[in-house]
């Protein structure tokens, strides 16, 4: 992973030092509210229902047991001893108080990490796929593309004051694991005729109010020069986006506006001015930061391994683990592992100061001292040995993250919700668990397949639920809590939006609708047909006709 | 008003904001004049014995001001409200394009954006006397290092040794 130099570090501490004055000014009355409302949201402070929210960033993912440690004694010392992985790949802890912000950016600044621009109206942390640089299925290593984006965003003064936030992913392989269409830049390396690698790039997706997929702008990008583009991309978006109207601010909003052949067009001639200038990307600095994403030093021998396969014969719940939450790997006798942070108890990503040294403690021992998290809030051991898995799921297991449920119903994406987040119209963690509790049944959930459903408790759309196989808003009616259901979205590489089956449902139902979707979709499957595919095939129709029809 | 340039406070400054209901420019008055006004001015402001000082919005086309750069001694970039972003680009796109002379912003500018503003290519910063703090000339170096070129220097962080 990308280590800090000399350079890295000073701005994470002088970042430090100024938002600790800042948050001096503030409390001594220098600094007005709105003021420090700018300054606070890019060092990833909100005021929250309860109390400060403070998200740290997670550079695409990486994360090493040094910082999970650290994550875990600031979740014990400033925090409940626990934290939640949100949707970007980062970090929130719920309960620090405003005054002790400032330390625990100082905490963070010793192991290389800071809440630098995971909020605001600014660029945000760079997501990318989970498997990047271990799965079969890639093209190239993302993760070097994603640092150097970081480099160029991180205090970038021109695109600090944006019109709204602004997220990009990138992803290496046919398969997209990081809902990049749905991201205001999608970035996806791929392969020109010539045989060059260079990017697609897609511009103007986004979820919240107004749910868009992303355009294609440019079908092939030069990689010497993706920040020329980007730069012209953002100074096109900062100049034109509206400013007017917070729910029409985001870059989706113009390109629908202007249409995209327009907006290529303002932005290839802003490029024309700046693409051979110092932005251009030299190959030093390209293998510079590809260095630090090397291959690690494998074991040569890994595949020769037999204990594995004695042990999945033997154990079932093994089995049934690996089955589920495990990935292949490129490298012969190695497998990725899927944390589930989806327990049958607890609320979708969250994690617990223990849990999260246990996972640090693995990773150091099993998986070359890294883990990810990834955009379904998991986390991921990437690099795990065959003849190690058994005694990672052992561990896992007695700290209640191997729920073989990954890619299954209870996977789900759910946002925190009207009980911790202050913009939220209704709750989600109450509908997730009725939901844990109806779909309880293993054996059930592996007959359904993979189906993603996504939760968010308003329309701002954290979890991502126009894009779930099956999505849940959570809308205020008179004071109640009723949720619209969609059905149909994907956030892959077939992204869709998910279609309104009906009217919304009350509370109590949610799980009960659910059960009547799947009903129907079992009736209706064709064998070995996903759940999404089906909803394609047949149309809404059948499942509202079930859903509504023995309703009352 | 105070005015800081090149990071030092100045008082001795020339430059007047045309009144808004004005028709006629007052003689002999270095005016800071609206860029959307300059049509409507545009006899007057040929007439004109003191310098003039185009002022720019977000609202604003560029075009007309990109080919009359060297004419002006000093450009305002107004900031409507300090989350208006806007001027951030339009500073850079004059650097860009050339030029060279005083690069003020004036309006809602917040000290903790003033080491950005300076990257982006201004010189030159207009507060009202209500915000303005001897503090604000340390939120220039509070952040010394770049990792991206911009107006001060192009060069990205590796470039930059």
């Amino acid at each position: 992973m990308y280590i800090y130099n000399e350079v890295d570090q000073k701005i994470v501490d002088e970042r430090v030092a100024q938002f600790r004055d800042q948050t001096r000014r503030y409390l001594a009355g220098e600094l007005s509210d709105d003021e420090f409302l700018a300054v606070r949201l890019m060092n990833g402070l909100y005021i929250q229902r309860h109390a400060p929210m403070l998200r740290v960033a997670i550079p695409y993912g990486l994360i090493s047991s040094r910082q999970l440690r650290k994550l875990a004694h600031i979740a014990r010392t400033y925090d409940k001893g626990y934290g939640h992985f949100t949707t970007r790949t980062n970090i929130q802890f719920n309960w620090p108080k405003l005054e002790d912000v400032p330390d625990i950016l100082a905490e963070l600044a010793e192991v290389q990490m800071h809440a630098i621009q995971t909020s605001g109206n600014c660029i945000r942390n760079t997501t990318t796929d989970q498997f990047a640089g271990v799965t079969p299925d890639e093209l190239e290593d993302p993760r070097p593309w994603c640092e150097i984006i970081r480099q160029w965003s991180t205090l970038h003064p021109e695109f600090a004051y944006l019109p709204r936030k602004f997220k990009i992913a990138v992803t290496g392989s046919p398969r997209d694991r990081a809902a990049s269409q749905v991201h205001d830049i999608g970035l996806h390396l791929v392969q020109n005729d010539a045989g060059e690698i260079g990017f697609e790039v897609l511009v103007g997706g986004g979820l919240g109010r107004t749910p868009v997929i992303g355009k294609l702008i440019r079908p092939f990008l030069q990689k010497k020069d993706l920040l020329s583009y980007l730069e012209a991309i953002l100074r096109v978006y900062n100049l034109k986006g509206r400013r007017d109207n917070k729910y029409k601010a985001r870059i989706k909003i113009l390109v629908e506006a202007m249409g995209i052949d327009a907006f290529r067009d303002e932005v290839e001639a802003e490029w024309e001015k700046i693409r051979g200038s110092e932005l251009e990307l030299t190959d030093a600095e390209i293998a510079r930061v590809k260095g630090f994403f090397q291959p690690f030093a494998y074991d040569a021998d890994a595949a020769n391994d037999t204990t594995l396969q004695q042990k999945l014969d033997s154990d079932e719940a093994f089995r049934v683990w690996y089955e589920r939450n495990t990935h292949e790997h490129k490298v012969p006798g190695y497998r990725s592992v899927v944390v589930s942070l989806k327990p049958q108890l607890a609320p979708a990503g969250d994690i617990t100061d223990r849990q999260m040294e246990v996972v640090a403690d693995l990773a150091e021992q099993y998986s070359f001292g890294e883990a990810r998290s990834t955009h379904e809030q998991n986390l991921v051991l990437a690099d795990v040995k065959n003849a190690d898995l058994y005694a990672v799921w052992q561990a896992l297991d007695e700290h209640n993250m191997a729920r073989p449920n990954i890619g299954t119903l209870t996977d789900m994406i759910v946002c925190p919700g009207f009980d911790f987040c202050a913009l939220a119209n209704a709750k989600t963690l109450n509908i997730a668990e009725q939901i844990n509790r109806a779909f309880d049944d293993l054996d059930y959930l592996y007959d359904l397949g993979e189906i993603r459903l996504n939760m968010s408790g308003c329309i701002n759309a954290c979890g991502h639920h126009h894009v779930g196989g099956i999505g849940i808003l959570g809308v205020d009616k008179k004071g109640e809590d009723w949720y619209q259901i969609t059905i149909g979205g994907s956030d892959r590489e077939d992204a869709a939006l998910g279609k309104v089956l009906g009217k919304a449902v009350a509370a109590d139902d949610v799980a009960d609708t659910l059960k009547k979707i799947l009903e129907t979709y079992v009736e209706l499957r064709t064998e070995e047909e996903r759940f999404v595919d089906t909803v394609r095939r047949v149309g809404v129709t059948p499942f509202k006709e079930n859903v509504y029809a023995t309703a009352h | 008003m105070p005015l800081l340039i090149d990071r030092q406070p100045v008082t001795d400054d020339s430059w007047q904001p045309l009144d808004a209901d004005a028709t006629q420019l007052p003689a002999g008055q270095d005016l800071i004049v609206p860029l959307a006004r300059f049509d409507e001015l545009a006899d007057a402001l040929e007439r004109h014995d003191g310098a003039v000082a185009p002022m720019v919005t977000g609202e604003d086309d560029l075009t007309p001001l990109l080919d009359s750069l060297e004419r002006f001694a000093m450009i305002a970039v107004e900031f409507p409200v300090f989350r208006d972003g806007r001027g951030f680009s339009i500073a850079r796109i004059l650097r860009q394009a050339g030029y060279t002379g005083q690069l003020r912003a004036v309006g809602n500018v917040a000290r903790d954006q003033l080491g950005y503003l300076e990257r982006c290519g201004f010189d030159a910063f207009a507060f009202s006397d209500e915000v303005y703090a001897e503090h604000f000339l340390n939120a220039f170096d509070e952040i010394s290092v770049r990792y991206q070129g911009c107006a001060d220097d192009p060069r990205p962080i590796y470039l930059q040794n």
